[in-house]
């Protein structure tokens, strides 16, 4: 419990890497979007996902 | 405004004699065991699961996936709710496994912790309405829209969780504790699930089947269970506390919270016997100065 605790607040960053992060890929790879410099999906999937997970952990908000 | 103010000052006489007939009328409906809501768990249930292999093996389409599953996650949730009540089996009776598989099970789609639900929700019956102690007293809201943005308001990580909470409030109550850590887990469970789904190729079904019905499901039942029977929340008491409305797209729609006065009253009756009870009961609910909206 105690380590769970420690790791709540974190949560945001830790889905937005864990699940956002391939689901922005998945979405980008079904609709065609292409990748900028030649990067692959999952690239841009992690820098968004973690970005936006650290922006919901300090905001308070995802939306 | 006070509840003796806006209650019918009845005799003492009266009031025994509507409360002998208000409970010949219960006692008629409460009895059978809920065949109805077990079935609604069980065939519910089984349908959110089958959806995974149909889905991700293009039998169905996702979009057809996603509008079935976010019809089941929305419906979990009704059958957890009598399990909470004890209505399947009290303590002790030989189907109280069945009770306590049905609460678990039921809430899987939802990923609402059963004992967690079930400590918060007694405390809302003990206490329905109270601004302090209501664990649901949050959803209050001057519309329904603003009901429902406040539920997403209410999601986002810097909104402090009012179950939460309460289960901080009760720390020392070995119940709050054993909710806590049901409700950790089973957390921690739905993101790993989420996430290894995620990561093996399936994150549009992960995303589709079970994340944003999630979060459409937890609106809808916020508004059409806590807000819509109780609103405007501002008055306490056994025949106050909540109302029965006219939905406009119906009973069904409603979750059969139209008659939501009837549940309060009687938590031992199931959903599906809410209905012929409050018409039963309508009378005697009318000369106890009870809220009957739009009916």
């Amino acid at each position: 419990m105690a380590l769970l605790k420690a790791l709540f607040p974190w949560g945001p960053v830790f889905f937005g890497i864990g699940f956002l992060a391939p689901l922005i890929a998945a979405i980008m790879v079904a609709l065609n979007i292409p990748t900028p410099f030649g990067l692959d999906e999952i690239h841009i999937g992690l820098a968004i996902g973690a970005m936006w997970g650290l922006l919901a952990k300090f905001g308070g908000r995802w939306i | 405004m006070s509840i003796a103010e806006t209650t019918l000052a009845l005799s003492r006489e009266d009031e025994q004699r509507l409360y002998r007939e208000e409970m010949t009328i219960a006692r008629k409906y409460i009895g059978p065991f809920p065949v109805v809501m077990a079935l609604w768990c069980f065939t519910n249930l089984a349908c959110w699961l089958s959806l995974w292999p149909l889905v991700i093996f293009n039998v169905i389409p996702l979009w057809a996936g996603f509008i079935i599953a976010t019809v089941n996650v929305t419906l979990c949730y009704l059958p957890s709710h009598e399990a909470q009540h004890s209505n399947y089996a009290a303590p002790g009776k030989p189907l109280r496994w069945l009770n306590e598989l049905i609460g678990y099970v039921s809430t899987i789609p939802l990923v609402l912790p059963f004992k967690l639900a079930r400590y918060t929700h007694m405390l809302h019956h003990k206490h329905t309405n109270d601004p302090k102690l209501d664990p649901d007293y949050e959803v209050i809201a001057p519309t329904w829209f603003q009901a429902a943005q406040k539920t997403v308001r209410r999601m986002q990580p810097g909104f402090p969780n009012s179950y939460g909470l309460v289960l901080s409030e009760n720390a020392d109550d070995p119940a709050a504790q054993r909710a806590g850590l049901e409700g950790a887990l089973q957390s921690l469970a739905y993101w790993t699930i989420l996430c290894t789904l995620a990561w093996s190729g399936f994150a549009l079904e992960a995303a589709f089947l079970w994340w944003v019905p999630r979060l459409l499901g937890t609106v809808y039942i916020s508004l059409f269970l806590s807000w819509w029977p109780h609103h405007p929340m501002n008055e306490m008491g056994r025949y106050r506390n909540t109302r029965s409305f006219t939905y406009k797209f119906g009973n069904i729609l409603a979750f059969g919270m139209e008659h939501h006065i009837v549940h309060h009253l009687h938590p031992g009756m199931p959903l599906n016997r809410n209905a012929p009870a409050f018409r039963e009961m309508r009378p005697i609910l009318e000369a106890r100065g009870c809220r009957l909206e739009d009916h």
